[in-house]
């Protein structure tokens, strides 16, 4: 087919789609070694997310009106940790989230903080005006974020033990009409609440700590909260409690709502993350589409390199052969038996995945042959380029000038003929993003570049205008590690491959 | 694109549990229709089918434990349906298999366990808790109408029967228990969704079973579907566009209140939604309810052919033209979607509509298909083809063990717009598998749905 491609003379469903969605990012991001995500950048108003389905006018999703997810829980329960991926999955999601944490109102405020802050009920008349005082403050951003800047989610977290206050803060945002669901983290398991103290003093409160005051410190503080925290039992509030980091889940009054649902959806698959995702580019990636050739010579010692960084890497940490330690023993039949197909449950575990393409398959197989989970993803295909294969830009804009326009305006939705768009992969990816997220263990990715891009992506919550951009050349790695607070991306070089300069 | 592979060899198990007339079947069978629409491998294995083939219409006591027969015959009847679901997963490349059944005691549900784990699968148990009188009370009608145990048997006695069957089971119930249970994967349902509790849950597809169910409610409602009214572009042969009614189509809009009207039961509470286009929000522009408008509802793109003919696609696309005859249900238009891409984006409207009540859509007959696709179980191959003709309002009412179709037909005259296979000429389809099922009515017709 050499036709042209012609505008339709009435416009129509094309022409939506065509309109620009957002203004051009001029800010590039220049090439370091670690890259902080984008999660606690707040979201301006031409916003458009990586996953969005659809919009509405409003530019709001599913008509669900506007929404304060209010988190409670002692302290070292997650709070923040979940607070954040969830805004990361929201935002992707397509709604315009933003977070509210208290503990950064409370470092901004200048002066001494008493130990009497802490308790949900301070002694001292001057803790407990300061207390009114940040909760104030923060609850008017919530409603600037709201009413000013179209916001629909705003995440609060806060330990929130007082059950009068919680119902107050529902008459409160109902007066803006405004939902609120809480969430409630549980941890009725010693083990995890001692491990997360141990996170948790290495918040930015406890900067320049010796570690163990910072965690003693720590302790007193939850100490303090316990006795005066009222576990959530309101009958006519709509909540979720999210025990021992999703082991199990209630949830009451949800009134089928949409959100709500979507919400329990992602906490459902929400552990909290030990391992790292690493990412390595496939090689050969000239190929074409349509075409499926067996690993080459070059390609398997580019392979077995890739492996190499990755296996030394991880061993830093965990010891020679760590991959050995995680064989599935059979349980007996007595026992819970491991979900079916599902890997990645053991700290210790590595499982490498890649798409169905043969030369990705065969240089999977050195992995098998360490006994490594190797899994071969169909989602993980590159994107489809369509009737753009091979073509150069000069010759795209030449065969195809219409089109050329469009991608330049959207790049991220843009589907040349018969293409994929990165907006279509991100769809068809995001079955991978829960099974990452579940994973305990490390994932390493070896895909086409273009699949790289819309997982760091979500990761690292980009910019949709940014994704088609990013860059992953074949001499590096790319190791995610997720924080509580923030992901980290770090580039490691690949061992006996030319490095570039910067 | 298939979610789950066979590549990955993943296997989950739902066990039903509950006493009679909780909706256990509908939920069954709405799990096997969303995960099959979303290409997932998913067979449900009813342990009343395996016993009705030893006892075709049993009564009460048969259900009692005290009858040894009962008893014995339901006890291989379970057996036989784990036995097959296990085939199914080794030779048919199961993902998910659902073992209908009320699994009610914890005995019943641990020797269930023991076999799932000799074989290596945790089960996930799937409980509905209900004591609604109300809710209980509108099952067992559903019951009684519905299922083959009571096929051609008078309905007063069926209704004692189906009763009866409950207090039976009643004597012998144990719910799940949060604490004796807490070692096992479930999801259990307290009166629909007021309360849900999820434990366990060790699979992105076990997340996604929830999450579905989360969003269902057994309540019974209709949902109501149109396409919008005869449109300018409709009278020109094209597709796509942003066009205005014509005006039998807006005769059509005058029309749509009264037929809603007339034949929704109790003036009960109803939700319209459109699409983003004129011509759906101008053909519900006379209804007296809540209205929403949702992007995902917009008509498939047709691409570089928005507002073409099919003969003007024919003669400039010709290879598109035939490659989308030849597979319509996975070609994408140049710059447009494919009926898969319209399933997909369509996802998160089918979740809200299992949540909603009362709701009618008016919508674009690509989207309708998909949709009625959905409800009606049609296959995927087909279901591009349906005729939904135009100035029919359809009526879906999902029970128990089918959705009940009813159109209502407008007695608006109307193009027909439908295209069939190999042609670039429209007109109605002459196959029968091709139209949708159930009771053809007009509206000047004074019988009563």
């Amino acid at each position: 087919m050499t036709e042209e491609i012609q505008e339709p003379v009435i416009p129509g469903n094309y022409s939506a789609r065509k309109q620009t969605r957002w203004e051009k990012l001029d800010t590039v991001k220049g090439k370091k070694a670690v890259h902080l995500d984008g999660i606690h950048d707040s979201v301006d108003s031409t916003y458009i997310s990586p996953g969005q389905l659809y919009s509405t006018e409003s530019g709001r999703m599913f008509h669900a009106g506007q929404v304060c997810v209010c988190i409670c829980g002692q302290p070292a329960r997650g709070k923040t940790n979940l607070s954040i991926s969830l805004c990361r999955y929201l935002r992707w999601l397509g709604l315009k989230s933003n977070l509210f944490h208290m503990g950064n109102y409370r470092r901004a405020k200048t002066g001494t903080i008493t130990d009497d802050f802490f308790k949900p009920v301070p002694d001292t008349e001057e803790a407990f005006k300061m207390r009114k005082e940040l909760t104030e403050s923060c609850v008017q951003d919530m409603k600037a974020f709201f009413q000013g800047d179209h916001g629909q989610v705003a995440i609060y977290d806060a330990v929130n033990a007082i059950s009068k206050e919680r119902v107050e803060l529902v008459e409160r945002m109902k007066l803006y009409g405004i939902r609120v669901l809480f969430i409630e983290s549980l941890v009725t398991d010693d083990n995890l609440l001692r491990a997360n103290i141990q996170d948790a003093s290495k918040s930015p409160d406890y900067q320049n700590w010796d570690s163990k005051q910072a965690v003693e410190d720590y302790k007193k503080r939850v100490e303090m909260v316990a006795p005066h925290y009222q576990e959530m039992n309101e009958p006519s509030l709509s909540y979720v409690k999210f025990i021992n980091f999703g082991e199990r889940l209630i949830v009451k009054n949800s009134n089928h709502d949409f959100l709500t649902s979507k919400i329990v959806f992602f906490l459902m698959n929400s552990k909290i993350k030990r391992g790292s995702v690493y990412m390595a580019r496939c090689s050969n990636n000239k190929l074409s589409f349509k075409s499926d050739p067996p690993l080459t010579e070059a390609g398997r010692e580019y392979s077995q390199k890739v492996m190499k960084t990755v296996l030394g890497h991880i061993s830093k940490f965990k010891g020679e052969n760590f991959y050995h330690n995680v064989q599935r023993p059979k349980i007996e039949a007595t026992k819970r038996q491991p979900a079916y197909g599902v890997d990645g449950q053991h700290e210790n575990s590595l499982v490498v995945w890649t798409s169905v393409r043969r030369r990705t398959v065969e240089a999977a197989q050195m992995f098998k042959d360490l006994g490594i989970t190797t899994r071969h993803r169909q989602q993980l295909t590159q994107l489809n380029p369509g009737d753009a294969e091979g073509l150069t830009l000069e010759e795209l804009k030449e065969k195809f000038p219409h089109d050329y326009e469009e991608h330049l305006a959207d790049p991220y939705h843009h589907r040349y003929p018969r293409a994929e768009s990165y907006h279509d992969l991100a769809v068809k990816v995001e079955p991978l993003l829960f099974e990452m997220e579940r994973m305990r263990g490390d994932v390493l990715i070896i895909a086409d570049e273009t699949v790289l891009r819309v997982l760091y992506g979500y990761l690292m919550a980009c910019h949709s205008y940014d994704i088609p951009t990013l860059k992953f050349p074949e001499n590096e790695v790319i190791q995610i590690t997720y924080n509580a607070y923030t992901n980290t991306a770090t580039r490691i070089p690949v061992e006996g491959l030319e490095q570039t300069e910067d | 694109m298939a979610v789950y592979s066979v590549v990955d060899n993943l296997r989950v198990c739902v066990v039903m549990v509950g006493l009679p007339a909780r909706g256990k079947s509908l939920i069954a069978q709405k799990l096997v229709r969303y995960l099959s629409w979303l290409s997932i491998n998913t067979k449900c294995f009813s342990v009343g089918n395996y016993r009705r083939k030893e006892s075709v219409h049993p009564s009460a006591d048969f259900f009692d434990p005290e009858n040894e027969m009962g008893f014995l015959i339901r006890r291989q009847a379970t057996d036989l349906a784990i036995k097959d679901m296990l085939e199914w997963f080794d030779n048919g490349d199961g993902v998910v298999g659902i073992l209908d059944a009320s699994n009610i005691t914890n005995e019943r549900r641990r020797q269930v366990l023991q076999i799932m784990r000799e074989n290596q699968i945790e089960p996930i148990f799937l409980e509905s808790y209900c004591d609604d009188q109300e809710l209980i009370r509108k099952n067992v009608k559903d019951i009684q109408e519905t299922s083959p145990d009571y096929k051609s048997i008078q309905e007063d006695y069926a209704i004692k029967d189906v009763l009866e069957r409950i207090s039976i089971y009643e004597k012998s119930y144990e719910s799940i228990d949060v604490e004796r249970d807490s070692d096992l994967t479930f999801v259990k349902l307290i009166n629909v969704n007021t309360e849900i509790i999820i434990n366990k849950i060790e699979s992105y597809l076990e997340s996604r079973i929830a999450f579905f169910v989360m969003n269902l409610h057994i309540k019974p409602r209709y949902i109501w579907l149109s396409r919008h009214g005869e449109s300018q572009y409709n009278l020109e042969g094209k597709i796509g566009g942003d066009a205005d009614l014509s005006e039998r189509g807006w005769k059509y809009a005058k029309k749509l209140p009264s037929l809603v009207e007339k034949y929704i039961p109790n003036h009960e509470k109803l939700t319209v939604w459109t699409s983003t286009l004129k011509r759906t929000q101008q053909t519900g522009s006379y209804l007296p309810y809540p209205k929403k408008t949702w992007k995902a509802l917009d008509e498939l793109d047709a691409g570089v052919c928005d507002g073409m003919t099919y003969e003007e696609i024919a003669e400039k696309y010709p290879d598109d033209f035939k490659a989308r005859d030849e597979d319509k249900f996975e070609y994408r238009y140049r710059g447009g979607e494919s009926y898969r891409d319209v399933i997909l984006r369509l996802e998160p409207i089918i979740m809200e509509m299992e949540n909603l009540e009362n709701v009618l859509i008016i919508t674009h007959q690509a989207v309708l298909r998909c949709i009625y696709a959905y409800f009606m179980n049609v296959p995927q191959q087909q279901s591009p083809w349906m005729s939904i003709p135009l100035h029919t309002l359809i009526r879906l009412e999902p029970r128990a063990y089918e959705t009940l179709v009813t159109r209502i037909k407008a007695d608006i005259p109307a193009v027909s717009t439908y295209k069939e296979k190999g042609t670039s000429k429209l007109g109605e389809s002459t196959k029968n598998d091709h139209s949708m099922a159930g009771a053809l009515i007009s509206s000047s017709s004074s019988k009563d749905v």
